[in-house]
């Protein structure tokens, strides 16, 4: 697909553009603390070098609480009434790479048999644009599990800084295609050389365990000595999950609203809470922190890739950064590699 | 497609099994759906109290009799309080059916044995009429069932009918201490009562389903008995929300019970991470 020359000034005016015709406009705060609603063109925030938002964009697709159906009883006589579809055009501006991937690894659990719609229709009506990221600290891994400050995964449009206010769009997905060519201020200059990829390399995170590897080990120890570390120290509060770009644990409850009417909601849940996994009776397969914390790395690492073929993680290092007792999963991968090496010595 | 929204039925009749269990006949509102509702031995379905919120049961009624649908139900949380105070014409929600199902074209021809604890009949009893039902089919057949005491039994106004069956053996045991001074029945725990009664494994199909320290216990007088993994079946009862294989509750390792399940042969569970 083509690529093409953008200055940031014409940045702001698709986003202008797309604000005059109703478009929700979401980018990362300039605290960022998460993905904000943007109301005019100057607060899009296209910066390769700033820090991942702290909680990931996974909301604008599957929502912290959404509304399955809304029931009212009317005279005794019950109706089900379904939500308004999520109908506004969103473009996000700014992703990084580590969100954008989260976008297909997320679709395959909503689309396995039972399409979940609700995911589908955001999916549908929103455009990512994401921008090469420049930013790296100890918590980065993403390039453990494949992708890169460069990979365009999930995106619709990518963007690499060249020099001051000016961009390479690439175009990555058909949608992306079709959703530009509607802006004809954006496809002016085409670009035409090729980008040096092995020049950005030595900046990149490195690479902090091998995922095949890891993946093996997870395949033939489930009992082992490293949960019970993890688990110790773990306190269960699941913040991981909520920051996380490709959890996607559920909850499934009724909120009353008077007497006569209410609504069913989604809700985000975590597999680290003992709760959730407790059965009518009492028994509890997952009844200690050690098991959840298992739960979570071999879902990631391990069960994710045999069922769906996508690892449940993009290594943005989120859950490592808001950890309040600073439990660095991909340091618990590292050790995981080096039992397994150890393993074949 | 909304797949999170059920279908509305109506409660038709009520039975009370024991002091916590009941027993729902429920029928969709929508005559179409009924006619056309279809389910197999085995399978589950969400049920919903609006307001409440919803609770997983497997489907207690045979295939053979698609008419109605019946759900049993033991006072556990928010949602079964709620369903205890339903009355007859009250309405209900349902999405369903779900997961797999017990392997009724594997089974024919052969002996079976089913082997129930507690309210773990509920499932058990949904295949047993459906094999009742299409008799001729199957060879002997042997029913174990047992429950902590004789207040505590379900489905007792049907054991009697099995009882009375010709080629159909029926044993009910209750715990030691829950019987009564007028108790007939065995009294011991289901794995030493199947021990007892040793139902033969040749060519033979058994059917598990109990609370997890009476499969636990179970499962090893089967292999004592000669039963191969494959010959003994069971079916899990993981807590479960979606019922459809996206809420990420009822895994076990890369197993979604609510797709890949619940029905599974004893074998497949020794595959599994040891979790459930």
């Amino acid at each position: 697909m083509k690529s093409f020359i953008v200055t940031r000034s014409q940045i702001n005016s698709l986003a202008a553009e797309l604000l005059s015709k109703n478009w929700s406009i979401f980018t990362q705060s300039e605290d960022r603390k998460r993905f904000k609603q943007c109301e005019s063109e100057s607060e899009i925030s296209v910066d390769g070098n700033g820090k991942p938002s702290d909680v990931s964009f996974k909301e604008l697709f599957f929502p912290k609480s959404e509304t399955l159906f809304y029931f009212n009883r009317d005279n005794e006589e019950l109706t089900l009434l379904d939500p308004a579809e999520p109908g506004t055009k969103t473009v996000i501006f700014g992703a990084k790479p580590c969100d954008a991937a989260s976008v297909p690894v997320l679709s395959k659990v909503f689309n396995w048999d039972y399409n979940d719609e609700f995911f589908n229709k955001r999916v549908e009506n929103t455009i990512v644009i994401s921008i090469a990221c420049s930013y790296s600290d100890e918590s980065c891994f993403c390039t453990s599990v494949g992708l890169s400050p460069f990979s365009e995964i999930g995106s619709d449009l990518f963007l690499i800084p060249t020099e001051k206010d000016s961009f390479i769009l690439k175009i990555v997905s058909e949608k992306g295609e079709k959703f530009i060519n509607e802006f004809p201020f954006m496809i002016q200059k085409e670009f035409e050389g090729t980008f040096d990829l092995e020049n950005q390399k030595a900046s990149f995170p490195k690479e902090k365990f091998d995922f095949a590897s890891v993946k093996e080990w997870l395949g033939k120890n489930f009992k082992d000595e490293i949960w019970n570390e993890v688990g110790e120290l773990c306190l269960g509060c699941a913040q991981c999950a909520y920051v996380c770009p490709t959890c996607h644990c559920f909850d499934i409850v009724d909120e009353n609203c008077g007497v006569s009417c209410g609504r069913r909601v989604k809700n985000w849940d975590s597999c680290q809470f003992g709760l959730f996994t407790k059965h009518a009776s009492g028994h509890n397969p997952r009844e200690d922190q050690s098991r959840r914390y298992r739960q979570r790395v071999n879902h990631k690492f391990n069960y994710y890739k045999q069922r769906f073929d996508e690892i449940l993680c993009t290594g943005c290092g989120r859950c490592t950064r808001g950890c309040p007792v600073s439990i660095d999963i991909a340091q618990v991968l590292e050790k995981i590699q080096c039992k397994q090496s150890a393993a074949i010595v | 497609m909304n797949i999170y929204k059920p279908e509305l039925v109506e409660i038709k009749e009520i039975i009370d099994e024991t002091p916590d269990i009941k027993t729902f006949r429920l029928k969709f509102k929508d005559e179409k759906l009924q006619n056309n509702f279809s389910f197999k031995a085995g399978q589950f379905a969400e049920y919903s109290v609006f307001g409440e919120g919803e609770c997983t049961f497997c489907i207690a009624s045979s295939p053979t009799r698609p008419e109605f649908l019946e759900c049993s139900f033991k006072l556990a949380g928010k949602v079964t309080k709620a369903m205890r105070k339903l009355k007859i014409g009250d309405t209900m929600g349902l999405r369903g059916p779900y997961g797999n199902s017990f392997p009724l074209e594997e089974m024919k021809g052969k002996n079976v044995v089913f082997i129930a604890g507690g309210i773990g009949l509920a499932p058990v009893r949904c295949i047993i009429w459906n094999v009742l039902d299409l008799r001729s089919e199957f060879k002997d057949i042997t029913i174990i069932y047992g429950a902590r005491s004789v207040s505590d039994l379900v489905y007792k106004y049907e054991i009697q009918d099995w009882q009375n069956m010709p080629g159909v053996k029926t044993v009910v045991t209750v715990d030691p201490g829950g019987e009564t001074s007028d108790w007939k029945g065995e009294i011991g725990f289901v794995p030493s009562i199947v021990e007892k009664v040793a139902p033969k494994n040749e060519n033979t199909i058994a059917i598990i389903c109990g609370p997890p320290i009476m499969i636990k216990y179970t499962f090893p007088v089967m292999e004592k008995l000669g039963f191969s993994e494959d010959s003994i079946i069971t079916t899990l009862e993981n807590r479960m929300k979606c019922g459809l294989g996206k809420c990420g509750r009822c895994n076990i390792g890369s197993v979604y019970v609510c797709k890949d399940g619940p029905v599974f042969t004893y074998h497949q569970l020794k595959e599994l991470p040891d979790e459930f």
